[in-house]
C-alpha cells in the first residue's frame, strides 16, 4: 500500500547537500516520494518569498537542506540562511502559517542518511500536525 | 600513441591536484591510475584533521573535475611498465591497461551485475573488514563509477553477463599496451602502509581485534561497513580502546627510523571520532612524543585531550590476547617510571608509511635518486 | 514567446524505466505547452542518442531540450555539449534528477516515483522556458604580479614567475633582501647557510629583467580586483647614490658617529647609521637609517656619493594579481621569562644562531669561554593559556641542528635539552637520533611546572621535575641559556587593512582551506606563501611559494579569466539604490552606479560568484542570479506542487 503523505519541497545546494540526495538514492535509502527539491547554489539563496509561495501553492512543508560550515562561498552562509528562516516565520505568523512546517538543517555531501531521516522526522511531525488542525 | 604534455603516474590527491592545475594552464595531461578508480588514498578517509572535514567531500569534487576535464586523460587499472628518453629528452612511456572485462562505455554503473554475482570476497576497498561481489563498481563514490570483474576470484558462471542490460560485460578483453609521449613526469605514486604482521609482539594480523589505523578509519567513514564501530573479533561494540603510536616508524628495528609526520594526528582525530560515534568510550593513546606541528594540530591535540582522551607516555612492549578476545597491553609508563599493564577491548595500531618500492625501477637506462630510506629525493 | 522544447526520458537501461513508468510520463509530458517532441531513450549519454538530440535540435528546430535522467552531477557538461553541437545555447538545456532522487530513492512506491518523474520533468520544463542564453564572463587579466617580501618565499615565486614570462615587481620592506633566512646561519639539512642561500638566489634575481625590485616600499593603497590591481607605494631612499667608492665608503661608515643596536644581529652587537648587514649583502649598497642619523655631515668628507637630501617617491603599480610573502617575527620572551633579560646569558635561539655565525674557532659569550649549554623549549609556542597556542614546529629541528654544530664545530661538551616533547617530524627524525647518540642530554617538561631559572654567579641555575625519570628534581648549571623562541605574525596591521587579509585564530595570515586551497586567500587574486601563513621551514615555505606559483601561472597566462555566467544581476528599472545588497554580499562585488534615473546597484562581475546571498537583501527584488531568478524557482514551485 502506498499511502500519500504530507508534500514536502527542499531546497539544496549544488556543491554540498545535493550530492547528499544524490547518495541517498544511491544506496537505495528511501524517502517520500513527495519530497521534491529544487537545487540552488548556496543555502543562504533561499528567498522567504519562495517559501511562502510554496505554501501557497500546497506544500505542506519546506526543508532547506543548508551548507552549514561546508559552504564553498564562506562562513557568514550558516547564519544568513538563519536570517532567512527567521524572516521567513515572520511571514509565515503573519499568515497564520505554523512556523514548524519550515525546517533547516546542515547537510554535508555525503550525510544521505542524515537527510532521509531528517525526510522521515518532518514526515511524520507534518502528518502529526495535520491531523492537529 | 598518445602524445601528451605531462604524464602524471598516480590519481591519488596530489596527482589529481597536479593534473588539474596543469590542464588549467592548457597542457594536456594524462594520469595513469593503476587502481580500478582515481581518488587514492584520501577519498576512502572518515574526516580530515585539523579541520574535520569530510575526506570524501573534500576529494569528490576534485576527481569529477579531473573526469570531465577536457585536457585531461585518466587510464585506470593501468600501470606505467617502462619509461625512456628519447635524444630530445621527451620521454616514451609503455603503459599497460589491464581489462575490467566490462566495455566502459556501455555500463551505466547500474550495479545490476553486483546484485547477480554469486561469488564474495574480501572488500579491499574496506580493507577486509566485509566482503564485495566479483562483479562489482569498487566504492560507491568511485571514478568512474563503471563495473569491473575480479578475474582471479571469477568463477566464470555467466550471471552478471545475463543481468547487465546494456550488454556491458565482455570476458574476451585482453590488456592493451598503450604508448605515451611525454614532456614531463610527475611520480605521485603516494605511499605504502605499513604491514602490522612485521611487529610480532603487537599481535598485528594474528589477534582479532588488533587493528591498522586504516581499518579504524573506514569504521568512521559515512558509508561505513558496519554502520558503528565494531570490533572485529566478535562484533562488539568496544569500551576500551588503546591506539599505538609509531607503530612501524621511528623503529630502526622495522627498517623505518623515521617519523610517518601523520599517524599521532590521524590518530587524535579518530580518537575525537570514535568518541563522537561512542561517548561512553574510553580512548587511550600510546605514545612517546605526540607529534602535532601544523597549523592548528597543537589546538587539535588540546582538544582531544580536553574530550578525555587519555595520554599515556609510555613504550607498548607486548600486546597479549585474552580468551574473551580482550586484549593487555604491557607498556612502561614514562611518567611513574614502572612497567604496567592495561586491558584493551580493540587496539589500534597506528601504521607508519613507507615509500610504495621498486617504482623508479620503471625508468631505464637512468633511474630518479632515492633518499636513505627510499623515497624519492 | 514560448519556446519548442525537447524533453528526452532516459530508461537508463531498466535502472529509472523499473520503478518510474517512462511511457505514462511520455504521454503526459508530450501534451505540456511548449513541448513539440518528447522521446523515451534506453540511454540518453550514449553516443547515439546524443546525435539523435542533435539532430531533433537541428530539424525540428528546438529552441531548448530538458533531458530527464540521472545527477546532474554525472551529464549536465555532457548535454550542454550536446545542445551547443545541435546549436543552442548551452542554458538552454535543463537536467532533470529523475534517477538518484526518484526511481532509485523511490524504488519502493513505483506508482508514486512516476508521479514525482512527471512533477519534476515539468520543473525542467517551467525552468528552461524562463531560461535566457548565457555567455561566460570574460575578465582581461594583466600578466603581472606584485610580490610583497623579498624573503626566500618571495624571491623564490618571483624567479620562477618571471621564468614563466610575468612582469614581477618585488617589493621589500627592508633596504635589503633575504628575510629572516639571510640571519639564519647554518642550516639542516645541507649545512648551507642562509647566508649563502640569499646571496645566490639575490644573483639570480638581478639577472631577470623583468623582475622589478623595489626595497625599503612600502604598501599604501590597493584598489581593483582580480586582474587589475593598482597598488601605490611609498619608497624610502637609501640616501645614497650608486655607483659608490668602496674604500670611501668604508671610510665614511667608520666616521659616522652615531652607534646603535644591530637588529640584524639581534641586538648582539652595534651598528653604525650607515651600514651594511653583511659582507655580501643584497643589493650591494649601504643605507643610511634615517631614524638614527643625524645629518652630521660627517660622512660625506669621504663619500661624495653620499646624499641626505634624496626624497622619499610614491609611485602606482598596475598588477593582474597579488601574492603575499611577508614572513614572521621571532618570538621576543617577556622580561623576566626565564631570566630573559635579567640574567645576561640568557638568549634567545635566533641571537645563538648569529653567536654561532659570529664566532670562529672558540665558542665564547660575554667575554667567556662557554662549556655548558642548556636550551629551553617550547618558549612562546604551545602555551595553554597564552596567546600563542600554535606549535611553531621549526624549532626542536633547528635547535638540535644549531647543538649539533655547537659540539661539532666548537667542540661544547656539555649540552642539555630541556623540552616539552621533541617534534622533529618525518626525515627530521634522524637529527633527533644523532644528537642523542653524541650525548646530549634530554630532560622533558610539562607546561603547569616550567623549569626554573635562577642566576648563580656567571652561571645560570635551572631546575626541573623531569618527566622522563618519573618526575624527580634535576638541576643543571649552564654558561649559556637558550631560549627557543617560536614565531609570531609580523606586524602588518597597515598591510591587513589595506588588502584585508583574513587571518586565523593564530593571527598569521589564513588560506581559504589549509588542504584543498592552501596558498589561496578568500580575497581573488591575492595569494600567501612562507612562514606569513603560519610556522614552516624553509623547504616548507618555498614548496608552498611554488604552489602559489602554480595558481598564480595558471591565472595570469591566458590573459583572461573565464567566470561562469551564472552571477548576480541588477534590474535598473526596479532597482531604488538602498546598499542593502552591499552588505549582503561576501565579495565585494555590489557597487554604487550612476544611470540617467539615479543610482543603482552594479554587480562587479570580476567579484561576483554567484552565491545569491545579495538577493535576499534586496527589498524590491530588483537583483536575482542568472539561471536561477525569483521566476524561474517560482515558477518550478508550481509546476513541483501540481499532481
Amino acid at each position: 500500500m502506498e499511502t500519500p503523505t504530507p508534500k514536502i519541497l527542499v531546497f539544496s545546494t549544488e556543491k554540498i547537500s545535493d550530492p547528499a540526495l544524490d547518495l541517498a538514492g544511491l544506496l537505495k535509502l528511501h524517502y517520500s516520494p513527495t519530497v521534491h527539491t529544487i537545487v540552488l547554489p548556496c543555502s543562504s539563496a533561499v528567498r522567504p518569498g519562495w517559501i511562502l509561495h510554496a505554501f501557497e501553492k500546497g506544500f505542506a512543508g519546506v526543508f532547506i537542506a543548508a551548507d552549514g560550515s561546508d559552504c564553498p562561498y564562506g562562513e557568514s552562509c550558516i547564519e544568513k540562511t538563519s536570517k532567512i528562516v527567521e524572516k521567513a516565520h515572520v511571514l509565515m505568523r503573519e499568515k497564520g502559517i505554523p512556523t514548524e512546517r519550515l525546517k533547516m538543517a546542515a547537510v554535508c555531501s555525503v550525510c544521505a542518511e542524515l537527510f532521509v531521516n531528517q525526510m522521515k522526522l518532518f514526515a511524520g511531525e507534518l502528518s502529526g500536525e495535520r491531523i492537529n488542525e | 600513441m598518445k602524445e601528451v604534455d605531462v604524464l602524471v603516474i598516480g590519481g591519488g590527491i596530489a596527482g589529481i591536484e597536479s593534473a588539474l592545475n596543469l590542464a588549467n594552464t592548457g597542457l594536456q595531461v594524462l594520469i595513469v591510475e593503476k587502481d580500478l578508480s582515481i581518488g587514492g588514498r584520501m577519498i576512502h578517509l572518515s574526516k580530515v584533521f585539523p579541520t574535520l572535514d569530510c575526506a570524501a567531500c573534500i576529494t569528490t569534487p576534485k576527481v569529477s573535475e579531473a573526469a570531465r576535464h577536457p585536457n585531461i586523460t585518466i587510464l585506470t587499472n593501468s600501470r606505467v611498465m617502462h619509461v625512456s628518453q628519447d635524444e630530445n629528452k621527451l620521454f616514451l612511456a609503455r603503459v599497460e591497461q589491464k581489462p575490467r572485462y566490462v566495455i566502459s562505455a556501455l555500463c551505466t554503473g547500474c550495479q545490476d551485475c553486483e546484485s547477480a554475482c554469486p561469488v564474495v570476497v574480501n572488500d579491499e576497498y574496506q580493507y577486509d573488514l566485509v566482503g564485495r561481489k566479483v562483479a562489482f563498481i569498487p566504492f560507491s563514490i568511485a571514478s568512474p563509477r563503471i563495473a569491473a570483474i575480479d578475474i582471479d576470484h571469477c568463477i566464470l558462471c555467466g550471471a552478471c553477463e545475463k543481468a547487465c542490460g546494456p550488454g556491458a560485460i565482455d570476458f574476451t578483453q585482453e590488456p592493451e599496451q598503450v604508448m605515451i609521449t611525454a614532456k614531463s613526469i610527475i611520480m605521485a605514486t603516494g605511499f605504502k602502509l605499513f604491514d602490522p604482521n612485521n611487529i610480532a609482539r603487537y599481535g598485528g594480523g594474528r589477534f582479532k581485534n588488533v587493528v591498522t589505523s586504516m581499518q579504524m578509519e573506514r569504521q568512521l567513514v559515512p558509508t561505513r561497513p558496519f554502520n558503528t564501530v565494531l570490533r572485529p573479533g566478535d562484533g562488539k561494540m568496544p569500551d576500551r580502546i588503546a591506539y599505538v603510536l609509531c607503530a612501524g616508524s621511528r623503529d630502526a628495528t622495522v627498517g623505518n627510523p623515521i617519523c610517518s609526520q601523520i599517524c599521532c594526528m590521524y590518530s587524535i582525530k579518530q580518537a575525537q571520532l570514535i568518541l563522537g560515534a561512542l561517548p561512553m568510550a574510553d580512548v587511550t593513546v600510546y605514545f612517546l612524543h605526540v607529534r602535532a606541528f601544523g597549523k592548528g594540530f597543537e589546538e587539535f591535540y588540546q582538544q582531544a585531550k580536553m574530550m578525555d582522551v587519555s595520554f599515556i607516555k609510555g613504550k607498548v612492549g607486548r600486546i597479549r590476547e585474552q580468551e574473551n578476545g580482550d586484549l593487555l597491553i604491557r607498556y612502561e609508563d614514562i611518567a611513574s617510571g614502572h612497567v604496567k599493564e592495561a586491558s584493551h577491548d580493540l587496539v589500534v595500531l597506528s601504521v607508519g608509511i613507507l615509500p610504495t618500492s621498486g617504482t623508479e625501477q620503471i625508468f631505464e637506462p637512468e633511474q630518479p635518486e632515492l633518499d636513505p630510506f627510499r623515497f624519492f629525493r | 514567446m514560448d519556446k519548442r522544447i525537447g524533453v528526452y526520458i532516459c530508461q537508463c537501461g531498466s535502472n529509472i524505466s523499473d520503478w518510474v513508468d517512462v511511457e505514462k510520463v511520455r504521454e503526459v509530458i508530450r501534451e505540456e505547452n511548449g513541448v513539440v517532441l518528447a522521446r523515451v531513450t534506453m540511454f540518453a549519454c550514449a553516443d547515439s542518442a546524443q546525435k539523435e538530440i542533435v539532430a531533433d535540435i537541428q530539424q525540428e528546430p528546438l529552441d531548448a531540450i530538458v533531458v530527464a535522467s540521472c545527477s546532474p552531477k554525472l551529464h549536465l557538461y555532457t548535454f550542454r555539449s550536446v545542445a551547443e553541437r545541435g546549436g543552442l545555447n548551452p542554458f538552454n538545456y535543463v537536467q532533470v534528477n529523475i534517477r538518484e532522487q526518484d526511481s532509485w530513492a523511490h524504488s519502493d512506491q513505483p506508482t508514486q516515483a512516476t508521479q514525482k518523474a512527471i512533477r519534476l520533468i515539468r520543473a525542467g520544463i517551467a525552468k528552461v522556458q524562463q531560461a535566457e542564453p548565457l555567455t561566460p564572463v570574460m575578465i582581461p587579466v594583466d600578466n603581472t604580479i606584485a610580490i610583497h617580501g623579498a624573503g626566500v618565499a618571495g624571491m623564490r615565486a618571483a624567479l620562477e614567475l618571471a621564468d614563466l614570462g610575468t612582469t614581477v615587481y618585488l617589493i621589500e620592506k627592508e633596504h635589503f633582501v633575504g628575510g629572516r633566512v639571510a640571519q639564519w646561519g647554518k642550516m639542516s639539512v645541507t649545512n648551507q647557510t642562509g647566508e649563502e642561500i640569499v646571496t645566490e638566489m639575490y644573483r639570480q634575481v638581478i639577472q631577470r629583467p623583468t623582475i622589478h625590485l623595489f626595497t625599503g616600499a612600502r604598501i599604501l593603497s590597493a584598489t581593483g580586483s582580480i586582474g587589475k590591481f593598482t597598488l601605490k607605494l611609498k619608497l624610502i631612499p637609501r640616501y645614497l647614490n650608486p655607483p659608490c667608492d668602496a674604500i670611501g665608503l668604508k671610510k665614511a661608515m667608520e666616521a659616522c658617529p652615531i652607534v646603535v643596536d644591530d637588529e640584524f644581529n639581534f641586538n648582539l652587537t652595534k651598528r653604525k647609521a650607515i651600514f651594511h648587514n653583511f659582507k655580501s649583502e643584497f643589493p650591494a649598497l649601504p643605507v643610511i637609517d634615517m631614524n638614527a642619523c643625524t645629518r652630521c655631515g660627517e660622512c660625506l668628507q669621504f663619500c661624495t656619493q653620499i646624499d641626505l637630501d634624496q626624497q622619499e617617491k610614491i609611485i602606482d603599480l598596475q598588477v593582474g594579481s597579488i601574492l603575499l610573502t611577508t614572513g614572521f617575527n621571532p618570538y621576543e620572551p617577556k622580561p623576566g621569562e626565564f631570566g630573559y633579560r635579567e640574567i645576561p646569558s640568557v638568549i634567545t635561539l635566533q641571537q645563538f644562531k648569529r653567536l654561532l655565525e659570529l664566532s670562529k674557532g672558540e665558542f665564547r659569550f660575554g667575554g667567556k669561554k662557554i662549556n655548558r649549554v642548556a636550551f629551553i623549549y617550547c618558549v612562546g609556542s604551545r602555551e595553554v593559556e597564552g596567546e600563542h597556542k600554535y606549535c611553531a614546529r621549526y624549532c626542536c629541528t633547528s635547535a638540535i641542528h644549531a647543538a649539533l654544530q655547537l659540539r661539532e664545530e666548537f667542540h661544547v661538551p656539555y649540552i642539555y635539552h630541556l623540552t616539552r616533547g621533541i617534534r622533529t617530524y618525518g626525515k627530521q627524525e634522524i637529527l633527533y637520533e644523532q644528537s642523542s647518540v653524541a650525548g646530549d642530554v634530554y630532560f622533558q617538561f610539562v607546561e603547569d611546572d616550567p623549569p626554573n631559572v635562577e642566576a648563580s654567579g656567571d652561571h645560570v641555575k635551572i631546575t626541573i621535575h623531569d618527566l622522563l625519570t618519573a618526575n624527580q628534581e634535576v638541576s643543571v648549571t649552564v654558561d649559556l641559556l637558550v631560549l627557543v623562541t617560536g614565531m609570531v605574525p609580523r606586524e602588518n596591521d597597515e598591510l591587513e587593512q589595506i588588502l584585508k587579509v583574513p587571518l586565523g585564530r593564530d593571527r598569521f595570515y589564513n588560506e581559504v582551506h589549509p588542504k584543498l586551497r592552501p596558498v589561496e586567500t578568500v580575497l581573488d587574486g591575492v595569494f600567501i606563501a612562507g612562514c606569513c601563513q603560519g610556522p614552516r621551514n624553509i623547504h616548507e615555505s618555498v614548496s608552498s611559494s611554488l604552489a602559489a606559483v602554480s595558481k598564480i601561472y595558471s591565472l595570469l597566462n591566458k590573459g583572461e579569466i573565464q567566470l561562469e555566467p551564472t552571477l548576480a544581476i541588477v534590474n535598473p528599472d526596479t532597482c531604488e539604490w538602498c546598499g542593502k545588497c552591499v552588505e549582503g554580499c561576501p565579495f565585494d562585488a555590489i557597487e554604487k552606479a550612476e544611470t540617467d534615473k539615479g543610482f543603482v546597484a552594479r554587480v562587479i562581475e570580476s567579484n561576483c560568484k554567484g552565491c545569491g546571498m545579495c538577493t535576499i537583501y534586496c527589498p524590491t527584488e530588483a537583483i536575482d542570479i542568472k539561471g536561477f531568478t525569483n521566476q524561474g524557482i517560482r515558477s518550478m514551485i508550481d509546476a513541483m506542487a501540481g499532481d
